[in-house]
């Protein structure tokens, strides 16, 4: 059974959420958790509620990053940290994969300076999970949309390198046979977007070993035209924000309008089962977290709001990762196109 | 048939013999049992001695609790107390000759009885009927420390819990009569237990209970049980009851080895136990000194106790760490005697949440 080291101590709700999502895990499956962090904390939230403790272990701890700490500095100034201790664990054989609802920048930190990149990878991708409409039948409600923030600027090659990596992801975790991969452009056309994109394109139509479906444009994100979006950090990562922001701005203005109006409080309520579905449907607790690819060793990066049920799928996730050799499947997908 | 089977006299242990009493129940905390359906429950009286399956490391345990205390000097006195009908002793007596466990009494509720004279309520209700029959096993038999052993099922931690106080001299009267009021007991129940109470009350006060052990086959959170104070230990499996009584001195390491190996035969990994042990000290009811102890006494009888990272770290980080958690040990305040128990709030507490 692969065991997974989680930041207990990393997260907005952490580390009560943290632990009761782990102890869920202990009762439904057999996977192995070492929890890192406050000891005394974590038996005390354990013992709050039912678990198994013959497959949780706890690596005790002092300090954390708290999620506004600059990555940096923290972890300069605190090599005890979970997050820190449990990147650690993972590089030393302790543990198979690291799980996080932690500081994003510490997480891909602490990755960069545990884990070894995989032969041929040139960076690193932080990707993430998103919502989005389905097109075709099996298509997964989630999305992956890499890269969002490890690498600010890319040149093409690592741009295709990032397409292969999250297609061999979606093979694998979505079970996905073959992945449809869309490069992130202002227009469907090949020529558009500047050089790197104009390469990027062009190299991506020659890999005879993903779905390259071409360009696709910020309104092609959230349809199912592509399983795995491509992207240079700094876009990946003002779409993600994009994609929230605009859902957050949502939930506002209709909780205003219901505010303000009996109408529309009337409207809603008869609209609430629908919308409670589609809340369900694309609730990312159901995903977990997204990985960081590209190093031999892996890391799962939950979101910063997970609930108990999120770290819970996260932790899920990355198990399942680990029994399906994501990083052999990376490898071996990168040497192909070398 | 008979709800009681060989009781010892009182002075079945002579006079003045050192001696030790181990009182269990048998469902969930010795077998198996699956009373969850209404079909499961109708189909156990028609279950045959060979088909009853008992918890990992429960006849283990009983061997060496027995053999520690026979090493000791002490007799070992093994009493069942169930709330099962009689109906079904037969098969568990066999069941238990199937085990190799030696006991010396075995009580039943006898349920025709409260089903003849229209005592329904009778028969659900456990508190009064255990409660009753600890104490008039205790009139009639040895008088001497004791360890019981229930699980999370249904009242055990209060019955058990209630009985402790009891024998200390710390409760009876009206109070006890009160709580087991409100606890539901019926009347005619409480007068017996009270008239029980005053019978024993002549051993005078001392701890008679060492231990209670809750078995935690439904998985309840062990913070249900604090209000109980450290006498009375969760445990996860028979492994971390098994650390407890070594700790307490009541089993050996041959017994403790014994009980690992039954496990690990059953699929329990050395990494488990080892998450089992962690667990007990992290939960307060194991000291670092005995869980190191344990580790070094299990690893001489073969059995690999060594966490991953230790295992990935190598001999000489173990040897540091073990030595860090000695110090850490050393350096933290000695625990403090427990207070009394704060039983209306407590009892309160259970009624409110019980299930069973």
């Amino acid at each position: 059974m692969p065991r997974i080291a989680v930041d207990a101590m990393g997260g907005d709700f952490a580390p009560d959420e943290v632990v009761k999502g782990v102890a869920t895990v202990s009762l439904e499956s057999e996977i192995e958790v070492v929890l890192v962090g406050d000891s005394a904390r974590i038996q005390a939230l354990l013992d709050e509620g039912p678990y198994n403790p013959e497959i949780i272990s706890v690596r005790h701890c002092t300090s954390s990053i708290g999620m506004a700490e600059d990555p940096h500095e923290a972890l300069r100034a605190k090599r005890d940290a979970s997050i820190a201790v449990a990147a650690r664990m993972v590089a030393d054989g302790e543990a198979d994969a690291l799980v996080t609802a932690g500081n994003t920048g510490a997480a891909v930190l602490c990755a960069a300076k545990n884990f070894k990149l995989i032969r041929g990878v040139r960076r690193a991708a932080l990707a993430s999970v998103y919502p989005r409409e389905t097109e075709l039948p099996g298509q997964d409600v989630f999305g992956l949309l890499l890269d969002v923030g490890a690498t600010i600027r890319c040149e093409a090659a690592e741009l295709a390198q990032f397409a292969v990596m999250g297609s061999a992801y979606a093979r694998r975790v979505s079970k996905q046979p073959s992945p449809r991969v869309g490069l992130l452009n202002m227009g469907r056309e090949e020529g558009k977007g500047g050089d790197v994109l104009v390469e990027a394109h062009r190299m991506l139509r020659e890999l005879p070993s993903i779905h390259f479906v071409g360009n696709v444009e910020g309104n092609d994100v959230a349809t199912g035209r592509a399983d795995v979006v491509v992207a240079e950090g700094l876009l990946g990562n003002v779409v993600l924000k994009l994609l929230e922001g605009i859902g957050e701005a949502a939930s506002h203005l209709a909780a205003q309008a219901a505010h303000d109006s009996w109408r529309v409080r009337l409207g809603m309520a008869m609209l609430a089962p629908g919308i409670e579905k589609v809340r369900d449907m694309t609730d990312f607790s159901t995903y977990g977290g997204a990985p960081i690819l590209g190093f031999e060793r892996l890391c799962i990066k939950a979101h910063g709001r997970s609930s108990a049920r999120a770290v819970a799928n996260a932790v899920k996730v990355a198990a399942k990762a680990v029994r399906d050799r994501i990083a052999d499947e990376i490898a071996e997908s990168v040497a192909g196109i070398r | 048939m008979s709800p009681r089977d060989s009781q010892p006299a009182a002075d079945g242990a002579g006079e003045g013999e050192p001696s030790i009493v181990f009182r269990w129940d048998l469902d969930k905390t010795y077998l198996r049992t699956e009373f969850e359906s209404l079909r499961k429950l109708v189909l156990i009286p028609f279950e045959a001695a060979t088909e009853k399956v008992h918890l990992p490391g429960v006849p283990q345990l009983m061997g060496g609790l027995r053999r520690a205390a026979l090493a000791r000097g002490d007799r070992p006195f093994v009493f069942f107390l169930s709330a099962s009908p009689p109906q079904i002793g037969a098969e568990i007596r066999k069941k238990l000759a199937l085990d190799g466990i030696e006991y010396d009494g075995i009580v039943f509720k006898d349920q025709w009885r409260n089903l003849v004279r229209g005592r329904f309520r009778s028969i659900r209700e456990q508190v009064g009927y255990k409660l009753g029959e600890l104490l008039r096993g205790r009139r009639d038999g040895p008088r001497t420390r004791e360890v019981l052993f229930g699980d999370d099922w249904e009242s055990d931690p209060v019955i058990y819990s209630l009985y402790a106080d009891v024998l200390a001299g710390r409760l009876g009267g009206d109070r006890l009569a009160g709580l087991l009021d409100r606890l539901g007991v019926e009347r005619d129940a409480v007068h017996r237990i009270d008239r029980l109470a005053r019978e024993i009350a002549g051993d005078g006060p001392g701890e008679g209970v060492l231990r209670i052990y809750i078995n935690l086959e439904r998985r309840s959170p062990p913070s249900r049980f604090k209000a109980f104070g450290p006498r009375l230990v969760p445990a996860f499996n028979y492994f971390q009851t098994a650390l407890s009584l070594y700790e307490v001195g009541v089993l050996d390491a041959v017994g403790l080895g014994e009980i690992a190996g039954a496990l690990h035969e059953r699929g329990w990994s050395g990494e488990r136990l080892r998450n089992s042990l962690d667990d007990l000290v992290r939960r307060g009811h194991l000291s670092a000194e005995t869980a190191d102890r344990a580790i070094l006494v299990l690893h001489r009888d073969g059995q690999d106790l060594q966490s991953a990272s230790e295992r990935t770290l190598g001999a000489r980080a173990v040897s540091a760490m073990l030595r860090l958690r000695r110090r850490m040990a050393r350096s933290q305040p000695e625990a403090k005697e427990p207070g009394p128990i704060d039983w209306e709030t407590l009892v309160e507490h259970w009624v409110a949440h019980r299930s069973g």
